[in-house]
């Protein structure tokens, strides 16, 4: 792709999110999709954390657990520190990449099917945790969260106060969406970097990638905590939005649903997770008129769609393309640890 | 601390029978059943059917809960892991399979039986008490022994019959056990319906005792998942190991953790991360790699 | 003999649990040279290869670089330091081009930090033509211009093992360790493959130290041999000390289908 369609590319996207979609729900009068596409925007910036750890070769169905924290420590500083939203926000994504290197580090030795398992235990320990904790308050969760102040820098403002906006809906909104936007830069230029080629080397061999002087250890961690840190301020956005949090605000689902954005919408390609979130988001929005029988239907789907394609959507793109057929698998290797 | 061992016996009893069936299918398939803990709910909606609706004996609910979840086990191994199986390149699609299977099972149990809490009248009354040093329900102290009698069938099963013989090949190398002339299919589809079966029968127990409901399935298969995580996963000793020591870790986090609101989780997971760091392949597993 | 080896191995010893792998085996690599370990099947060569490759960490002795312990450390601090390894499953990464392979194998030479990567630095960006420079010398040494923007699973076996060497060329080692990398080769491509490894050492001057079956190609390209029998070296010399030596024609005895049929 030259330099110019990319440009080209990257700015229709950005008149289509910032400019036409606030237009169209202006004269539509749905402001209801406010809400929908800041959802989908927050959510699939924690699927881009787990579409990177995917990059490395390790299925992370523990992305929960990191939005669970983030949206915790951000409540938690808001409501009892009286701190500034925005400030709470890298704080939030801070504390989870710290966590993350922890948790990490014993971690990131399994592979395949044990990494999964226990990513998918620690969604499932922090909501424990958060309902055995007395600073969370357990069942009753943190509510009545402020809605974020004003950040100023110097005397300018550089975000407004969202408690005096006509439309804090909309504010909400393009904050969501510019958060996206950057959130996704990092990510292509992770993966165009030569540290994206690292990680690739990982996702296929790691010995081989430790043999030639990779230490594999370090960029494990430094991708699981990037990953995690997108899951801190995709948690505590979302908990500022809807102004409150409860251990059940993320759990084991939201954990699966995370992977499965990456899935549907491809491993192998960077935006992959946004297009897989706003497919599953609206198609689970769709089905909540079918009232009880939604997660029927919904799951149903989900297990005609592997049957169908058991290689997720791109599986459609790859076999027209024959040339590649090891856009593959890290995981035809054997699972289990590294020595 | 009479007690307290007790109540770990009682606890991983039943834990053992969850996990030997999760490990089973694991080492049969190399599929993880997020399902697993939605088929133990199935099996105790369906003793609590026959038990509290038809107003059957509790042995019949059980073996009635294991039947229905055996064939249930076949089919989902049959229609539909085993064309995702042989047609995924990637780990991902068979545990996303087993999710959606998980999210169904969580649907039908929630139209077939709604979301309230459902229990059977106690199956045996009065109370086992020895000097106040071990106070136990009889109840569950049958429950206890009858897990322990399903776990030890199942051991000599594996080990004498011609099929566990044949399915302990089959785990132990796929390959292998295809060139000795194995039917892969035919036991890959036993073993589901058999650990599936273990799965009904263990949530059978369980309804005479707690009673079930619609959210237990998730937090039952992830309590499973560190069953064999502790004990290695695939391996049958692994499995019965590592149900008796989380049992025997919950009921003592459960006594001397309570002053400090319920933590035991958190310490748990965080010994069973410094554990994995120095053996990944936890206590029986092969090592790997 | 040089008295300034570039390779030590002390006293190796390696225990699993109460079998004994490879038992105090010592011997020294000189500079330049080109060593064979050879042995029956589970002689513990493979083992052997890991530790000094560090893949596997010692139970006794060491493995000393330049007089420097290196046993024990990790895998990628090892090829730093210059010892590297390819492999006997013919690694490599599969769902790359043979020219991605070996420019991501350029790694140990990177000047630019990550974040330098993650911006552009300049740097970074001199890396980056360096490594490609450097990567096209290496497919042109090893004639794999032809196959350069194949993607490497499309390969077959010989190029693939060739494109391991590449792969252990292109983070520039002081040591090379070739893990039987004629197996499953034949004639042609052995001859090949001896001719390849033959330029590595004359033209870049690099250390090879390898483990191998093919007991003739072994003869043909070793300046020494070194035999391990059970874990233990019972032998080690030139070629032709080798081929006229009764312990190691008393392991093989039996096992002819070893020495001549691969």
């Amino acid at each position: 792709m030259t330099l110019f369609k990319k440009l080209l590319g990257v700015g229709l996207f950005l008149a289509l999110v910032l400019v036409l979609v606030p237009w169209l729900i202006e004269r539509s009068g749905r402001w209801d999709f406010y809400y929908t596409l800041t959802s989908v925007a927050l959510l699939s910036i924690a699927s881009a954390g787990v579409w990177l750890t995917f990059y490395i070769g390790r299925i992370n169905i523990g992305q929960g657990a990191y939005a669970l924290v983030g949206g915790y420590v951000s409540a938690i500083l808001v409501t009892q520190a009286g701190m500034n939203f925005w400030l709470t926000l890298p704080l939030a994504g801070l504390f989870c990449a710290l966590l993350s290197v922890l948790i990490g580090l014993p971690i990131l030795r399994l592979r395949g099917v044990y990494f999964a398992m226990v990513t998918l235990v620690l969604t499932e320990v922090v909501r424990l945790t958060a309902l055995a904790l007395p600073i969370t308050n357990g069942a009753r969760g943190i509510v009545n969260i402020p809605l974020p102040t004003e950040l100023s820098l110097f005397g300018l403002t550089l975000i407004p106060d969202f408690g005096t906006l006509a439309n804090p809906k909309l504010a909400f909104y393009l904050a969501a969406v510019i958060m996206m936007i950057l959130s996704y830069a990092v990510l292509y230029r992770i993966v165009h970097s030569r540290l994206g080629h690292l990680c690739r080397s990982l996702q296929q061999n790691e010995e081989l990638a430790a043999s030639i002087g990779v230490n594999i250890t370090y960029l494990r961690i430094l991708a699981y905590s990037i990953s995690s840190f997108f899951g801190g301020i995709a948690g505590a956005s979302f908990v500022n939005i809807s102004q409150s949090i409860y251990p059940s605000s993320f759990q084991v689902v939201d954990s699966v649903n995370f992977m499965l954005n990456c899935f549907l919408g491809g491993l192998g390609y960077v935006f992959g997770p946004m297009l897989g979130t706003l497919l599953l988001y609206f198609g689970w929005d769709l089905l909540f008129t079918t009232g009880k029988y939604q997660l029927l239907i919904y799951s149903s789907l989900l297990i005609l769609l592997m049957l169908v394609l058991p290689n997720g959507l791109l599986s459609l793109r790859l076999s027209r393309k024959a040339k590649q057929p090891a856009q593959a698998s890290p995981d035809k290797q054997p699972s289990g640890a590294t020595p | 601390m009479e007690q307290i061992i007790a109540n770990g016996l009682y606890l991983g009893a039943q834990y053992a029978l969850i996990a030997l069936g999760l490990t089973l299918i694991f080492s049969l398939m190399n599929v993880l059943n997020f399902a697993h803990g939605q088929m133990y709910v199935l099996g105790g909606f369906i003793t609590y059917t026959v038990v509290a609706q038809l107003g059957l004996p509790f042995l019949l609910g059980i073996l009635v809960s294991g039947l229905l979840l055996a064939l249930m086990g076949a089919g989902v191994e049959k229609y539909l892991f085993r064309p995702v199986v042989a047609r995924s390149v990637r780990e991902e699609s068979t545990m996303l399979l087993a999710a959606g299977i998980a999210f169904f099972l969580d649907a039908v149990i929630l139209l077939l039986f709604g979301e309230k809490q459902r229990g059977i009248p106690k199956i045996v009354d009065g109370v086992f008490n020895w000097d106040f040093r071990i106070i136990m329900p009889y109840d569950r102290i049958v429950v206890g022994l009858l897990a322990l009698a399903a776990v030890a069938a199942f051991i000599l099963y594996m080990r004498y019959s011609r099929t566990g013989r044949a399915m302990r090949a089959l785990a132990q190398d796929r390959t292998a056990a295809q060139l000795m002339g194995v039917d892969v299919n035919r036991y890959s589809m036993f073993g589901f319906a058999l650990g599936a079966m273990l799965a009904g029968v263990a949530g059978g127990l369980l309804v005479s005792i707690t009673g079930v409901n619609l959210g237990m399935g998730g937090p039952t298969s992830i309590k499973a998942f560190m069953m064999i995580m502790i004990g290695g996963a695939g391996v049958i000793s692994g499995a019965i190991a590592g149900g008796f020591i989380l049992g025997m870790m919950e009921s003592v986090g459960l006594t001397v953790l309570a002053a400090y609101g319920d933590v035991t989780y958190l310490i748990i997971f965080a010994s069973l991360m410094v554990f994995l760091a120095f053996r990944p392949q936890g206590l029986m597993g092969k090592p790997w790699g | 003999m040089n008295p300034n080896p570039i390779l030590e191995v002390d006293q190796v010893t390696r225990r699993f649990g109460g079998l004994t792998a490879v038992n105090k085996v010592s011997f020294t690599v000189q500079p330049s040279e080109i060593l064979s370990v050879i042995g029956p099947n589970g002689a513990g060569k493979s083992t052997l290869f890991k530790l000094i490759s560090s893949f596997l960490h010692t139970s006794e002795g060491e493995v000393r670089l330049k007089g420097e312990r290196i046993s024990d450390l990790a895998p990628h601090i090892v090829a730093r330091k210059g010892v590297v390894r390819t492999f006997q499953e013919t690694t490599i990464f599969r769902a790359m081009t043979v020219r991605e392979n070996i420019i991501i194998a350029h790694h140990l030479r990177a000047k630019a930090s990550l974040a330098g990567y993650f911006w552009g630095s300049a740097a970074a960006r001199q890396d980056q033509a360096a490594f490609a420079r450097s990567a096209d010398e290496i497919i042109q040494f090893l004639g794999m211009g032809a196959i350069a923007n194949e993607l490497a699973s499309n390969l077959p076996q010989g190029n693939l093992r060739a494109l391991g060497i590449a792969i252990g060329l292109a983070t520039d080692p002081k040591v090379l360790l070739l893990d039987e990398p004629f197996a499953g080769m034949n004639h042609d491509e052995t001859m090949h493959m001896v001719q390849l490894v033959q330029n590595v050492r004359q033209e870049r001057g690099i250390t090879v130290l390898l483990v191998e079956h093919d007991i003739p190609a072994v003869m043909k390209i070793s300046d020494r041999i070194v035999v391990i029998n059970f874990g233990e070296k019972i032998a080690e010399g030139t070629p032709e000390d080798i081929r006229n030596n009764d312990k190691v024609i008393e392991a093989y005895l039996g096992r002819e289908d070893d020495a001549i049929g691969m």
